[in-house]
């Protein structure tokens, strides 16, 4: 055989090829076209026999068992599971229970199918929050992959099922920032159930040599609940902890948590070294808008760091007696506050309100001062 | 020897393009596989979940607007309504001379405020800064023309959040994109400094207020072209060079960047021609030579739709400015190039982006004229001109092919029309248009004043997309 010959058989193989490939991509299309249209025809149909018969006990329309293998007789399901409230959700949990539907999922999960028919398993399970399955949800937050995991805690999550709640705290820190995030969204859900085991969490695992990304998370689903009965007890962990990262977090909750108890701890933080820690106590002030706060965040104005002058001012704004402060700040001789008070004065609404005084004819001095410096000189030096 | 010498020529430009359409086969391979996992989170998980959650890292969607009066007020209201739970959007009007910056007054109740600017990176003097007083979490830089970089990066100096989104105003962003995008920020907050997402071609298609009804590919073949070349990049290349940690390039229409780290490099390189690139190597070079762990990853359900050229000759301007970008970052981050000490980065994609971006066009003109006086001379008979040529022909075929099986794999975006279309434009790109492209790949190289320019894009606007013609 020549090199010509070899080129030429060469040829015919890559046209094979290309052969095969287009016949696949027809092949790929009519049968997605046709499933596609065929899963829709399907679900629409099982919506509404098993509409009928939860909202008739007695209707007698056949479902036939062998359905619980089929897509979109789960999509039905889920379907009608998330529109439905009350009553008609223990007779649909009825119906599925009858056809072994949680059952049938949970050896799907336990099988050895591709990530695809597992992480449905894992889905159809969460969004149906049925009771029964919360053993399997909690044994699968185990599982090798990490969707299937967050799909079991969203399912004990969504069937407020509280004993799952330490299994999840448990296994925080050993899991991905990506399904961490998703175990504090479940977390969030639990409410103030979850408060205590998170803030236990906190405790015995903060300032570790390996990083506190996992105990930040748990103070800011803390934030995030903003349950008032564990301010004290942040407070007091707030002072013991060494990492600038997690004074910032316990900072940031204890503005979301709010209460009188944190003010004064809070203006302690704006005189830290750290300009980050600086920063979010202001935030944080500004959060909880007590006007004790008031000489402290004007003080902040003055800050050495831009931020912290920014955060003063924004927290200023939301000060019963703040917005006097900010006004007299349009005056200061620092661009960075005068630019941040009036920043904050333009966001709480003033300069709207002030625009409305001056069209009606009733605009004080301030207002006018207000209204000038927004539209005077050049923005950056 | 003459005779011989123009024989080898031949089978060497030959070999050397089967070889480059090897290599998008291999990427393509290695592209489905990143792409499985994907999809099975896209049919059966719930990317969505993050839409309510409380933890989701807040971002700033910047748009660089210049001359865009026609229909800015539809993209951004179609942004302001992206799926995600925290965000705000920063226009920049880039010193336009039409009425960009009054509709966006009118159509946004800007009021002008002062806010405390800090120009973090270097930019043409920003002239006010308004911000909106209705629904719409809105502010609007008004600065002198400085060019689509200096924009961007004014409105990232204005960004209050950590993450910005890079975009133009002439796209439309899926209601998903953000998303699936800022999914892969969650996975790793600390190492990942961009995002790139999946961008396709909007010409043809449904556009209603600037929402997507219904996407179609286009029926004219300049843009029925791009939407080719678009699936072959974004779905059979760049999720196989994330999947290597070696991306080469965020795509200037949708990119998520951390604030901190563009600001750390400089941010965009202003009357940089390939501003994109420029910044992703920049930030690659940056990194490594610091040591600091990094990640910059493509997303491919992330999908942004934007308008491409329509017409041949913007085509050309606008090709003529991706290769001049080209060479200038082949010339910047020479030292990168099969340089060990930048990992994959310099011995796997800049070399790859060196020996089969740049060099391409530069071997294929050569062909056209050896290959021929190879034959006439006789150096090549008709046999071997003829499996010469149905070789290159047949391989570059394939890697279209394999191309639109990912896209209807992972894809679903077009129907049975629009699927046949463009496996019709995969045999008829071979006769003249991707030739034409290369034409214009060397007049970049040649230079010249008329190559140095952005030049107009003269785009119909988000709104009328759907009438071609």
């Amino acid at each position: 055989m020549n090199g010509t010959q070899i080129a030429l058989l060469a040829v015919g193989i890559v046209f094979t090829v290309d052969a095969v490939l287009l016949l696949g991509l027809i092949t790929l299309k009519a049968v997605h076209r046709q499933r596609m249209e065929s899963h829709d025809q399907r679900r629409s149909a099982f919506l509404g026999v098993l509409s009928r018969r939860v909202s008739f006990p007695l209707h007698t329309d056949y479902i036939d068992p062998k359905v619980v293998n089929d897509g979109a007789f789960l999509d039905a399901v889920i379907d009608l599971r998330n529109t439905m409230a009350g009553p008609e959700i223990e007779t649909l949990a009825g119906i599925i229970d009858r056809y072994g539907l949680v059952k049938q999922q949970a050896a799907r999960l336990r099988s050895r199918f591709p990530l695809g028919r597992r992480l449905r398993a894992a889905v159809v399970l969460a969004e149906m929050g049925d009771e029964s399955s919360a053993p399997v949800l909690i044994e699968f937050l185990d599982d090798r992959e990490p969707e299937v995991r967050i799909q079991c805690a969203r399912g004990l999550g969504r069937m407020h099922h509280t004993p799952a709640i330490d299994a999840i705290i448990e296994r925080f820190g050993q899991e991905s920032p990506w399904v961490r995030s998703r175990f504090a969204d479940t977390l969030v859900g639990f409410g103030a159930g979850a408060v205590w085991s998170l803030l236990a969490y906190v405790r015995v695992n903060h300032d570790h040599d390996e990083g506190n990304e996992a105990v930040i998370e748990a103070i800011r689903i803390l934030g995030i609940i903003g349950e008032r009965d564990v301010g004290p007890a942040l407070i007091d962990l707030l002072h013991r902890f060494r990492d600038p990262e997690l004074k910032i977090a316990a900072i940031d909750a204890l503005g979301y948590i709010g209460g009188p108890m944190a003010v004064t701890p809070l203006i302690g933080f704006l005189d830290a070294d750290d300009w980050r820690i600086r920063n979010k106590a202001a935030h944080s002030l500004g959060e909880i808008g007590d006007p004790l706060a008031n000489d402290a965040l004007r003080r902040g104005l003055e800050d050495a760091n831009w931020w912290v002058r920014r955060s003063s001012a924004a927290a200023l704004a939301g000060l019963s007696e703040g917005l006097e402060v900010l006004h007299q700040a349009l005056h200061s001789g620092d661009l960075f506050a005068r630019d941040a008070a009036a920043e904050a004065l333009a966001d709480c609404g003033e300069l709207g309100r002030a625009r409305e005084r001056e069209e009606q004819g009733q605009a004080t001095d301030a207002d006018r001062q207000l209204l000038g410096f927004m539209t005077e000189g050049a923005l950056v030096p | 020897m003459i005779l011989d010498v123009l024989r080898w020529v031949g089978y060497g430009i030959i070999t050397y393009f089967i070889l480059m359409q090897l290599y998008l086969i291999f990427l393509g391979l290695m592209s489905a596989v990143a792409m499985r996992r994907t999809h099975h989170l896209n049919r059966f998980g719930r990317v969505g979940d993050m839409l309510s959650s409380q933890t989701s890292p807040p971002v700033s969607i910047v748009i660089p607007a210049y001359n865009e009066a026609m229909g800015i007020i539809e993209s951004v209201r179609s942004m302001s309504i992206v799926g995600y739970p925290r965000f705000e959007i920063v226009v920049t009007n880039d010193g336009s001379t039409d009425e960009t910056l009054q509709r966006l007054i009118d159509g946004f109740k800007l009021e002008r405020v002062r806010i405390p600017y800090r120009p973090d990176i270097p930019t043409a003097p920003v002239r006010a800064i308004y911000r909106g007083r209705g629904s719409v979490d809105i502010t609007v830089i008004d600065k002198e023309n400085g060019g689509r970089a200096d924009a961007l990066n004014a409105g990232i100096n204005a960004a209050r959040y950590p993450y910005a989104l890079c975009t133009d105003a002439d796209v439309i962003l899926d209601a998903k994109c953000l998303v699936s995008a800022m999914r892969r920020v969650v996975e790793d907050r600390q190492r990942t400094i961009a995002v790139g997402g999946n961008i396709r071609p909007l010409n043809g298609s449904k556009v209603e207020l600037g929402h997507l009804i219904r996407s179609e590919v286009p029926k004219r073949l300049v843009p029925r072209m791009q939407v080719l070349e678009y699936v072959r990049t974004f779905l059979a290349s760049r999720p196989a060079w994330s999947r290597m940690d070696a991306l080469p390039l965020v795509s200037g229409a949708f990119g998520i960047w951390k604030r901190s780290a563009v600001i750390a490099v400089g941010g965009f390189t202003t009357g940089h021609m390939g501003e994109d690139m420029d910044l992703t190597m920049r930030l690659h070079r940056y990194h490594i030579d610091n040591k600091i762990p990094y990640r910059i990853v493509y997303e491919p359900s992330a999908v942004i739709w934007t308008e491409v050229p329509d017409t041949l000759r913007v085509l050309k301007r606008q090709r003529i400015r991706w290769h001049r970008g080209l060479m200038t970052a082949v010339r910047d981050f020479l030292p990168m190039t099969f340089n060990p000490k930048y990992g994959k980065v310099g011995m796997v994609t800049w070399a790859a982006m060196f020996l089969f971006e740049f060099l391409a066009p530069i071997i294929e003109f050569t062909g056209w004229f050896l290959i021929p006086l190879a034959f006439l001379l006789g150096a090549l008979n008709v046999a071997n001109l003829v499996a010469m040529l149905g070789l290159a022909l047949g391989v570059g075929l394939m890697s279209s092919l394999l191309a639109l099986l990912l896209d209807e794999s992972f894809g679903y975006f077009n129907g049975p029309a629009d699927t046949a279309r463009l496996v019709v434009m995969a045999f008829i790109e071979n006769l003249g248009l991707r030739q034409l492209t290369v034409a214009w790949r060397i007049r970049a190289i040649i230079g010249g004043k008329s190559t140095r320019t952005w030049g107009n894009m003269e785009r119909k606007g988000v709104a009328n997309l759907g009438l071609e013609g």
